[in-house]
Parts: structure tokens; sequence; C-alpha cells
């Protein structure tokens, strides 16, 4: 047999994916980012990109993010004063926590696959998808920021020294 | 061999891009990905294509050797950049290990194998042939074998690589779909080699007179780039990266064999070879119809066919300003009004499968298809 036996992607699938890949640990999902804004994402990405990664997070918060009918039960899944009321549509409120960004992998690959991410426990960052709750960080509080959002350099290294032939031919593959 | 006209799985957009991450099956409205036929090879075919594959290398990596051997003569005939070929030397003297190739290859079931190209540095289809057209065997074919162990070959090759735990940076130039598909697929494999992958445009690559950096200033040590050396060498940071203070793959001695003159020297060692065409650097060895390639050109461009010094066809593109190679013309037998070129991939220097691409004209270019196939 000539046929590969079986194969399976580490990074290249849907966000579903990774994050199952990720499980209970402390890391985020290889090749994710976290941003608290769309400006953030369009710093290093492409502006279409980063605006289909985020509609598609904030139609996830609307459809599937953790959705408590009392304050006590939110803060016991997510930690004291990390959760807030909002109105429902049909009237009356519930309580979800607090959304703290996004996560989007496989941005260099058409990056339409974002998470919200709230705020839980000790200051853990946390996605909730599919029922399940998945860990992917830690927000460092004395900088108001998460640990894992890229930053820039303080003194700005010399950039753009490769490239520039590619401008007069498009792509560089063959 | 043949063609075989099937019917798309009727979710299957929906489905390579959610469960695959294969955002680049349709280029510019038209489409790439093209399950609306497969290539139905025989067994004894997909031999004769790994074997001509192996051979090709070894004949290739012959050639680098004696390249390397006879140093500035050869260097001048293959246009490498005189301030690349230290490193061309020094990094194929030091066996620094290399990660993949394409062949183009000539063939319709009939007659040897003949090489159109070999595409040494910066091959692009490999996540079509790698992981597309296994999960579309799987769906349609499960019981009927492919000429692709490209998967498992790569993370095989990264292992090999020694890199575990290291970080390597990959890098492509920014907004191109189809290069950074394909450098998110080696970084996948990587990834699952226990390799800690970054990503990183071209563009952005820093130099601060001492490293290479990344967009949070960490040090480059590893780096694979989807650009091609020769391009690389001749742009502001080139110098820095010929000094040798970064492992780059792909090798800077493959830029030995990512030249189409490369045909030329080969023929040249092994005239008359079953899987070679007849290829030279001067205009008017070749009898009868001969194609003319730009030494250095990509996706099928500045292409000319002449027969008896009358242009046939002619490609447009802006390459050619190193000169040409004249390959002996091999009249590609068309399947269902399309011509094929099977890809035959090589990692780690080994026969790992192939991908066939076909277009409506004889020349494939940028706008050719991928089409799957299996073989019983």
């Amino acid at each position: 047999m000539k046929k590969s036996r079986s194969i399976r992607l580490a990074l290249m699938g849907t966000a579903s994916v990774a994050l199952a890949a990720c499980g209970d640990s402390n890391e985020p999902p290889p090749g994710a980012q976290f941003y608290s804004t769309q400006q953030e994402c369009e710093v290093l990405y492409d502006a279409a990109a980063c605006r289909a990664a985020f509609a598609d997070a904030e139609q996830k918060q609307v459809a599937e993010g953790p959705r408590f009918s009392r304050k006590e039960q939110c803060e016991a899944e997510y930690g004291a004063g990390n959760c807030e009321t909002h109105q429902a549509a049909g009237g009356g409120s519930y309580f979800m926590p607090f959304l703290m960004g996004y996560m989007v992998s496989n941005m260099f690959n058409g990056g339409r696959y974002a998470q919200p991410v709230y705020r839980g426990p000790d200051n853990s960052a946390v996605v909730a998808s599919g029922g399940r709750k998945y860990n992917v960080g830690n927000f460092d509080t004395a900088a108001g920021r998460t640990a894992f959002r890229p930053t820039a350099a303080a003194a700005p290294t010399p950039r753009g020294g490769f490239g520039t032939t590619a401008r007069g031919f498009g792509g560089a593959g063959t | 061999m043949e063609r075989l006209s099937a019917t798309p799985r009727p979710d299957w957009r929906a489905h390579v891009e959610r469960d695959l991450g294969f955002t680049f099956h349709t280029i510019g409205g038209e489409p790439y990905w093209d399950e609306t036929a497969y290539y139905r090879l025989s067994s004894d075919e997909v031999d004769a294509l790994e074997d001509a594959t192996s051979e090709l290398e070894q004949m290739c990596l012959a050639l680098v050797d004696r390249v390397v051997g006879e140093g500035e003569k050869a260097f001048e005939r293959l246009r490498i950049p005189r301030n690349a070929w230290g490193a061309v030397a020094r990094s194929w003297r030091a066996s620094e290990k290399n990660l993949y190739g394409r062949f183009d290859l000539a063939y319709d079931g009939q007659g040897a194998p003949k090489l159109l190209e070999y595409n040494a540095d910066t091959p692009t289809a490999l996540f079509e042939a790698s992981v597309v057209q296994w999960d579309w065997l799987q769906a349609t074919h499960p019981d009927s074998d492919q000429f692709n162990s490209v998967h498992e070959r790569l993370i095989d090759a990264w292992n090999r690589f020694g890199l575990r735990g290291r970080r390597v940076h990959f890098a492509a130039v920014k907004d191109h779909a189809e290069d950074n598909g394909t450098v998110e697929y080696l970084r996948d494999t990587a990834t699952q080699a226990g390799v800690k992958t970054e990503r990183i445009a071209i563009e952005d690559i820093g130099w601060d007179g001492g490293a290479f950096r990344d967009l949070q200033d960490r040090p480059i040590d590893v780096l694979f780039k989807l650009y091609p050396w020769e391009w690389l060498v001749g742009e502001e940071f080139g110098p820095a990266l010929l000094s040798g203070g970064v492992q780059v793959i792909e090798p800077p001695w493959k830029m030995v064999l990512s030249n189409k003159a490369v045909l030329a020297l080969l023929w040249e060692m092994a005239p008359g070879h079953p899987n070679l065409l007849p290829t030279f650097l001067e205009a008017d060895r070749v009898e009868g119809k001969v194609v003319r390639k730009p030494i250095f050109s990509r996706e099928g461009a500045n292409i000319r066919v002449l027969a008896d010094g009358r242009v046939e066809d002619d490609t447009p593109g802006a390459y050619g300003a190193e000169g040409f190679v004249y390959q002996a013309h091999v009249d590609l037998r068309p399947f269902g009004g399309r011509y094929p070129v099977i890809g035959s991939w090589v990692i780690a220097s080994e026969p790992g499968g192939i991908g066939i691409r076909e277009d409506a004209t004889p020349i494939t270019r940028d706008t050719s298809r991928f089409v799957p196939h299996l073989f019983d």
C-alpha cells in the first residue's frame, strides 16, 4: 500500500480541532493568538480576515456563550466578581462572564475561526465551546493584559529587508 | 493511465474548509481543486513514476556534488549569484538536510516519465497532494490505493532534522493564500514532530545587525522560507543570511537545482538518460520542436515553443533576464481535452507520492487545476 494510513492535522482544521488538542493544559492551542480588540488583530494581519474572524467570534458569543440565570451560578464557575448581567431579547436578564477578547487561530490560513475569551477563576483565560470549558492561558492583572498577546518591540528592529523581489511577481511558490 | 469523470461530493467545499483548513480550493474565482474527474493509474505505472523519481533525485544529488567540486565555472553556468557561492558549497559539504522537492514529469502511461523541470526550492501544491486528495480518496474510494505517503514522510523528515523542542520560524510572502496554506501545512507537520513553530511574513523579518528577529524580537535560529533563494540573496538582508548564522530550509545548496539551467547540466552529465529530455544552454543544439524556458521563472511564465525558429506558443511574464534553456519538446497527450503534468514529490530525497495538475493547454500555469488520482 502506498497511501497514508492515517492523517491527523495539528493546526490546519477548525478552532474546535485546535481546542480539543489543547485539552486542559494552561497553554493556548498552537498557533492561536489573543486580541482584546479587532484593531490589535489588524496590526498584524489582513483587515478583512480580522473582521471575518471577529464576526465569527461575536456570533459564537451570542449563540453559545455561557449563560446563567443567577449570578451565584456564574461566579461558581467563573470566579467571584467575574460575571455581569445582560438583558435578554425577550425581557428579563441573565449573567455571563466578562468578555476579555478573542482567540483567533489560523490567521495565516484564511483566519475565519475565532472564539470569545472570558475571564475565569484566578485570572484564567477561558474559552467556552460545545458545552466544555478550556483554559487557554492567564491574564496578567498587573498589566491588565494577557500573557500571550504579541507585543511590539521597544526599540524597533529594522525590517523589510526581505520580500522586495516578490512584489513584481505575486506568489513565491512554484 | 486514464481520466475518469466523477460526481463531486455535494458538501466538499464546506468540508475541506472546515475540516482540513483548505482555503485556496478556488483561486481568483476559478476552480483550482477539481474533483469532477480523477486519474486512475495502474500499479506498474506508479512503480515507473516512483523509480524515475528516485533515479532523478539521485542524479540531482550527484550533480550538486559535481557542481560544488567544479566551483566557479559551474556556478556561473547555473547563474547562481556570486555572493551565494560560498554558502552553497559550505552547506553541501556540511551535509545540511533538505526537506522536499517536486519533479514535474511528462507521463501518459507509455514510455518513460520525462523530467520537464525540478521545483527544488519553493514547491507548492503539497497540501493538496498530501492531505486533500487523500481525504477525497478515503471518502470516495476507500478501498483503492494512492501513491501518496507525503504526510508521514514529512513528519519523519522533521524528526530527522533533529529540531525537536527547538523553535523554527516559517515564512512566506504576505497575502498569498496558496503559499501561506503550504507553509501552514508544513508547520503543522513540524509541530507533530515536536518542533516549536512560529509564523512570520518574509517582509516582517528583522535584522538588528547581529541576528534575525521576529515580530516579538525573538532571534530566528532556524528559518523555513517559501521564498526563492535567488531572490533572498539579492535583497537587502541577503548578505546577512548567507553569513551562516541561521539554518535555512531548504538549504543554500538547493540553489544548484532550483534553476532551469540545471536541466542542461543533467543532460550533459547523463546524455540519453530515459527520464531526461535533451536540454541545452544554446538555442541551436536541439533538433525539431524546442521549448525555450527562462533560467529563473515560475508558474509557467515566459515559456516559448519554437518550431524551426517559428514561435508556436508563448506565455507572458517578467522573467528571462538571466537567459534561457532550450529543451526538446515533448508532446503531452491530452486526457479529456486536458493536459496533465505529474508533480512527483521527494521528501528528504525519497519518493513520497504524486499530485496531478492539468491545464487546458500544454503549458501548465498558475491557472491549472489539481485533480486527484488513485491506482489499483
